[in-house]
């Protein structure tokens, strides 16, 4: 009945879709298998579900964290673990112009690289709030959906902290801002090890020189109607953590003025922990404080479900990808004499204050009403519309190509 | 037995942290503070029309004429958020069906959606909270309502009147 001293009990998931060509029968079996994980996931009776993803589409993988939000029982716990492929995750009301470096994103290394890039980086926009982060095969991802009546910004957090002390990391602790970070003073005193706010190393004076605290993990949150998401990650042990800051840092970022909500960056780290044992530790640490038995596994063939593969889509459309942004306005003076408003994505208004040769109106022409991710090459753009083309016109199509540069992401 | 041991310790764990540490914005519990609904009925007293409460913390109020509403979200709500940093207002003209989501707040890292009870076409929205957001945390059911909506039909469901609202929160 009490969860017992065995870490490891996950039943595999029966339903499998990795071949091309599938026949008729296990289509239908295929069917019966994802009705019955839905119907599980929905299952009054299932009041404690734990699932791990075998997929690492962090589309996908969010689809399925947002179908649990809205479709297990009001009064359920839900743990999910994924890990996702190297992505750059920026918060539902964030500026991706602002808070990514996006022409890093395809992988192709400009001279501007200041560590070796990764490859090819997805950009994603969650639906939960928060700032902008970076994923990849080190970080682990663990979400918890709980009733909204019994939700604190911190209980999750602390859970994991417990988890993360009992596998011998006792400079865990959850900070102010509701992350996890390891304190990195000397020590300083005995604190209680229950108290997953403190740790021995915690240093109280702001200006005393202690080193700071290195994040470790980062939580964002979505409330829906009766049910609240606790998502987060865990940076177990990235091979990429150097370059972390280099993608979350957009060059044009000293030249747009955004609504909405800006990122808070912190220095972080690799926690140097084993991600299976990890994985393992967690869910323990869930069972302890919910009850619920075995961890079932999911992966690509949830993409057949209905809700899960709408809220694939919907997340992969341009309009929520860069449209959802909130009101910005970029100058790009002293450089290049334009500022442009930018409504949901869409340019609203353009200022230039060489305005006497008619450029401000051609250039208000080719703008205004324009969506700003269509346009890929400013130059080319700028031409067909400035006549006659000027010396200082390469400047500006220079200036605009590198603080605004927009990759291909989706397939339109 | 281990496991009972840790059940008991992970429970201590809770409580003597929530006892120890009232800190303002370490547990944020969506469970409203004692001293709100006796300032929200200063605040409603403004008000001449009655307002409607759903038990997502929206509140409504209609038009005397009956064709059109406001929508906001309510003292209670708005407390238990923090500091909003970002409203999510519809856009005018859309349609929104009961239930649906009509926009969402954004406050400490969590986004909310706001739900609209009723069925109909937004044709006007409180643009002043794009430039100040952080306004809904004061007054939430006066200047800092949502959007205006005109009815495509009566609004039905479960409405509960300041009262009843008052009872809902106090048992949550």
């Amino acid at each position: 009945m009490a969860p017992s001293s065995g870490l490891s009990r996950v039943a595999l998931y029966t339903g499998s879709l990795t071949r091309p060509s599938t026949t008729l029968a296990s289509m239908s079996s295929m069917r019966r298998a994802l009705s019955s994980w839905s119907e599980k996931v929905g299952d009054a009776a299932n009041r404690v579900q734990s699932y791990i993803s075998r997929s690492t589409d962090p589309y996908l993988n969010l689809s399925i964290e947002e179908h649990i939000l809205r479709k297990s029982p009001a009064d359920s716990h839900v743990l999910f673990l994924y890990v996702n492929r190297p992505c750059v995750v920026i918060g539902r009301n964030q500026n991706p112009w602002l808070e990514v470096n996006l022409g890093l994103l395809d992988g192709r290394t400009p001279a501007a690289a200041t560590t070796p890039l990764i490859g090819n980086v997805d950009l994603v926009r969650r639906r939960s709030g928060g700032g902008a982060v970076f994923h990849d095969g080190g970080n682990l991802n663990w979400s918890v959906v709980c009733p909204k009546d019994d939700f604190t910004r911190d209980k999750h957090a602390e859970m994991v902290v417990r988890a993360l002390r009992k596998l011998g990391v006792d400079r865990a602790r959850v900070n102010e801002r509701h992350d996890i970070v390891l304190d990195q003073a000397d020590r300083q005193s005995d604190s209680d090890p229950r108290d997953t706010h403190r740790t021995p190393y915690t240093s109280d004076g702001d200006g005393d020189g202690a080193p700071r605290p290195l994040k470790v993990s980062g939580s964002a949150y979505k409330m829906i109607s009766q049910r609240a998401l606790h998502h987060a990650t865990t940076l177990l042990s990235s091979p990429n953590v150097r370059s972390i800051s280099q993608y979350l840092r957009s060059p044009a970022k000293d030249h747009i003025q955004a609504k909405g909500v800006a990122s808070v960056s912190s220095p972080v780290s690799n926690i140097g922990v084993d991600m299976e044992l990890f994985k393992e530790t967690l869910q323990h640490e869930f069972r302890t404080a919910y009850g619920g038995g075995d961890t079932q596994i999911v992966g690509d063939e949830l993409l057949e479900n209905d809700s899960i593969r709408k809220g694939y889509s919907e997340l992969r459309t341009n309009d929520w990808l860069w449209q959802q942004t909130p009101q910005f306005t970029i100058s790009l003076q002293p450089a290049a004499n334009i500022e442009l408003i930018v409504r949901h994505g869409v340019v609203h208004e353009v200022h230039h204050n060489q305005g006497e040769d008619g450029r401000l109106s051609m250039l208000q022409t080719a703008l205004v009403g324009r969506k700003l991710h269509e346009i890929r090459d400013w130059s080319a753009f700028l031409k067909g519309h400035i006549r006659p083309w000027k010396k200082e016109d390469n400047v500006l199509a220079q200036q605009l190509q590198s603080h605004l540069p927009v990759l291909q992401l989706f397939e339109t | 037995m281990a496991a009972r041991f840790s059940v008991a310790r992970a429970a201590r764990q809770l409580t003597s942290q929530a006892a120890r540490r009232p800190s303002p914005f370490a547990c944020q519990r969506w469970q409203r503070p004692q001293s709100i609904v006796e300032k929200r009925l200063f605040t409603v007293s403004a008000a001449a029309r009655e307002k409607k409460y759903t038990d997502d913390h929206e509140w409504i109020e209609l038009s005397d004429d009956k064709k059109t509403c406001t929508l906001g979200i309510s003292t209670y709500a708005a407390h238990a958020l923090g500091d909003v940093i970002y409203v999510e207002l519809p856009s005018p003209e859309m349609e929104v069906s009961a239930g649906e989501a009509i926009g969402a707040v954004e406050s400490v890292k969590s986004a909310s959606d706001i739900l609209s009870p009723v069925s109909g076409t937004v044709y006007e929205v409180n643009s002043a909270l794009e430039d100040k957001p952080g306004q809904i945390n004061i007054d939430p059911e006066d200047g800092s309502w949502i959007a205006k909506i005109t009815l495509s039909e009566e609004p039905e469901g479960n409405l509960m009147s300041a009262e009843e609202y008052k009872a809902y929160t106090e048992d949550a």
